[in-house]
């Protein structure tokens, strides 16, 4: 018998985020110990008249790749990631680790070569999601390893991650569609704005936003969700940010991380630990020392850090900014083989300006704002 | 710790049997059971310069499907999986399952429909391959429904499969299947010149024309393990009778004791103590299920038993074994069907095989060695 949480995550991912339709080509993408919600999305698709198509990952594949390819090797990207990428109507990617951290001693460049490898076609992949010719929905499967890095049990760790996606609630869907009318009014107030500036503590950034789209987030494309965002002005980035959680990034760490910027590029950075890392991913190309993205997190179900991204860049009273490429939707022109998300939470002595007047405190919107 | 048999198999195929060149495409593709073997595969491909990747299956998503998939869910084949198909320059194909008898109550119209919109897929594979375009290599892991099928232990079948394929000692693999190749070479230049074979055994004695076929060697290179020599026998010749000592097992059904008499190449007469009305259906599948597609000497001595497996039953070494359905058009066959069935008959004990009149193999064994 399949945990009734799998199956209300499946159900709300196949019918409420991904909103498959009858003849639709659905790739389901995840690894081995995802398996139990694997089967159930599998089984919603084929209620829902979809065609799905399942691409398994096996948890030494990612490891034994980076031990034995050689650079053409690792430039190499197989048929059936660019062909998905190309041709799927759907993709439901399913992120699960057995071991966080199997990647921790591989050389950092070989990781960058094979990100930038695939950028093509990942770019591809963001091109047709904002041209609406794909759907996509990103989610994770609890494991024992996720539990781990948030410093759980499996079980408060299951509890967690189901509680983010609402799935508690008596009906998933309709606490979405609520939470829907907060991201759209903040997208709303968001869109007006030309200017914003975050201070908090070793903080003191702005940046223009002007013209730009601010997406809100509301389990479409992440579940669980919760977050508004859009891509800065490219060249209009200027001071400095001190990021008060851990930067994680394929399983490695930066701690303490602060960034300079100036022109909307990294010009200075330091570390307490694995600066080495970040100076070789943001020397990846000319994209990756710019940000491609900044949000706010606005889900209050998640109210902690877990080091795992789709979780912290939601949770409420953050915001988070991205090193990389952008999302073509939002307007950003940035392209990068990096997308790199980078937290900051503002629940403590914080502010954020639009256009020179106080609009945000402490991790919430002042009243009467949205 | 790993088993150092996975790593050696993973090389024997990867350079042996697909003979990987750097920068070539290769899928490994199995369940993911087979865990191990594919990593192993995996592993050997890339250190042979190989862009190599992994498709993996989950053997309870079909079943799924099956459960309750439409009509046109059951017969649908993506166009990403045929585009994928054209740029491959070998597949390695590892068989493991969990369970063998998954399908056995599966409806047999559904399941049919399920299969050959697959087999379009795997048409179009064979057809590159006839043209020299794709390499592909079958093998399979030991598994524990395969251990359970063959009533062994998990370790017992571990041995057996990777003895059959000589991984197991210190000797060096390939100078083994190099030696294979010689030998069954030396069968195939022979039979050649043979138009009649006659095999005669325990309520067998079946007479087969295999005048102008040729006899492939199956030395290693598209299953592993391997060792048959085989063709395609002419359509209309087969005449006699013929009892299979082993169970007939297709798409895990078992059909016991099957006993066939034939007239001018085709079924006329057939019977089984156990999966009769089955083995009447697969007769009847289409025109040419009751024809030879098939003949073929199994020569694996280090397969010495029946272990529910075509892929290695069919090379017992002593046995013959011929199917029922398509045959091989490289070879000269023009039988076309959808059943491709293997049934293996045992002539170790007592069985003789005569070449236009002349005494050939006796006992399981070519006389000339």
């Amino acid at each position: 018998m399949a945990d009734s949480s799998v199956e209300r995550l499946a159900s709300v991912l196949v019918g409420y985020s991904a909103n498959v339709q009858p003849g639709e080509l659905v790739t389901i993408e995840g690894p081995l110990v995802a398996t139990p919600l694997i089967l159930e999305v599998y089984r919603e698709v084929l209620r829902a008249g979809g065609q799905p198509l399942p691409k398994l990952k096996l948890p030494r594949e990612a490891e034994i790749l980076y031990a034995e390819a050689s650079d053409v090797q690792l430039d190499w990207v197989d048929p059936s990631f660019l062909g998905i990428n190309e041709k799927a109507d759907v993709r439901i990617i399913v992120d699960a680790d057995t071991n966080t951290k199997s990647l921790s001693n591989v050389e950092p460049a070989r990781q960058a070569r094979r990100s930038r490898a695939r950028e093509a076609s990942r770019n591809r992949y963001l091109e047709r999601a904002a041209a609406g010719e794909l759907k996509w929905v990103l989610t994770a499967y609890p494991t024992a390893a996720a539990a781990q890095d948030a410093e759980m049990s499996l079980a408060e760790y299951e509890d967690f991650v189901y509680g983010a996606g609402k799935l508690f609630e008596t009906d998933p869907v309709a606490a979405w569609r609520e939470f829907s009318k907060h991201a759209f009014a903040a997208k709303a107030f968001l869109e007006g704005v030309r200017e914003l500036r975050i201070v908090a503590e070793g903080t003191d950034l702005t940046l223009s936003v002007e013209g730009r789209t601010w997406e809100p987030s509301v389990g479409k494309e992440n579940f669980p969700d919760g977050e508004v965002f859009t891509a800065p002005i490219e060249t209009k980035v200027d001071g400095t940010i001190r990021f008060t959680y851990p930067a994680v990034f394929q399983g490695r760490e930066v701690n303490d991380l602060e960034l300079r910027f100036e022109g909307g590029e990294v010009v200075d950075s330091s570390a307490s630990h694995g600066l080495e890392f970040l100076r070789e991913m943001i020397a990846m190309d000319d994209g990756a020392k710019r940000l491609g993205e900044f949000a706010f997190g606005l889900n209050d179900g998640i109210d902690r850090f877990t080091r795992n991204i789709l979780f912290d860049e939601k949770i409420g009273g953050t915001v988070h900014f991205a090193l990389g490429t952008s999302y073509p939707e939002t307007g950003g022109l940035n392209r990068s083989g990096l997308h790199w998300d980078i937290i900051c939470d503002l629940r403590t002595r914080s502010e954020v300006y639009a256009d020179g007047e106080v609009v945000y405190r402490d991790g919430k919107f002042l009243p009467g704002v949205l | 710790m790993r088993d150092p048999r996975l790593d050696r198999l993973g090389e024997l195929i990867a350079g042996y049997s697909l003979d990987l060149q750097p920068g070539e495409v290769v899928r490994i593709e199995g369940d993911e059971v087979a865990e191990d073997l594919l990593y192993a595969l995996y592993r050997a491909a890339l250190r042979r310069g190989a862009n190599a990747y992994l498709h993996v299956g989950l053997e309870r998503l079909a079943e799924l499907k099956l459960a309750e998939g439409t009509d046109e869910q059951l017969a649908y084949v993506s166009q990403l999986e045929w585009d994928d198909l054209e740029q491959l320059d070998a597949v390695a194909t590892v068989w493991g399952e969990r369970n063998t008898r998954n399908f056995t109550n599966a409806e047999p119209e559904r399941f049919g429909r399920f299969l050959s919109a697959r087999r379009e897929l795997s048409k179009r594979g064979w057809e590159r391959i006839a043209a020299g375009d794709l390499r592909w290599c079958g093998t399979l892991a030991p598994v524990e429904a395969y251990a359970q099928d063959a009533e062994m232990s998990l370790e017992e079948y571990e041995d057996f499969v990777f003895g059959a394929c000589h991984v197991s000692g210190d000797g060096d693999p390939v100078a083994h299947w190099r030696g294979v190749t010689a030998e069954i070479s030396r069968h195939a230049t022979r039979l050649e010149q043979v138009r009649e074979l006659r095999v005669v055994g325990p309520d067998t004695d079946l007479t087969l024309g295999v005048a102008g076929r040729k006899w492939q060697v199956a030395d290693g290179k598209s299953n592993m393990p391997d060792g048959e020599v085989f063709t395609s026998p002419l359509e209309t010749a087969t005449t006699g009778e013929i009892r299979f000592g082993f169970p007939g097992v297709f798409e895990g059904r078992e059909v016991a004791d099957v006993h066939l008499r034939f007239e001018e190449g085709r079924v006329v007469g057939s019977e089984a103590s156990r999966g009769a009305d089955f083995l009447a259906r697969l007769l009847q599948m289409d025109d040419g299920a009751a024809v030879l597609g098939e003949m073929a000497f199994g020569l694996n001595y280090e397969i010495d038993r029946f272990t529910r497996n075509i892929l290695f039953d069919e090379k017992i070494g002593g046995t013959i074994h011929v199917a029922l359905g398509s045959s091989f058009a490289e070879l000269g066959g023009l039988n076309d069907s959808k059943l491709h069935w293997d049934l293996i008959c045992d002539l170790r004990a007592d069985g003789e095989v005569y070449a236009d009149g002349e005494l050939v193999w006796k006992q399981g064994r070519f006389l000339d060695g």
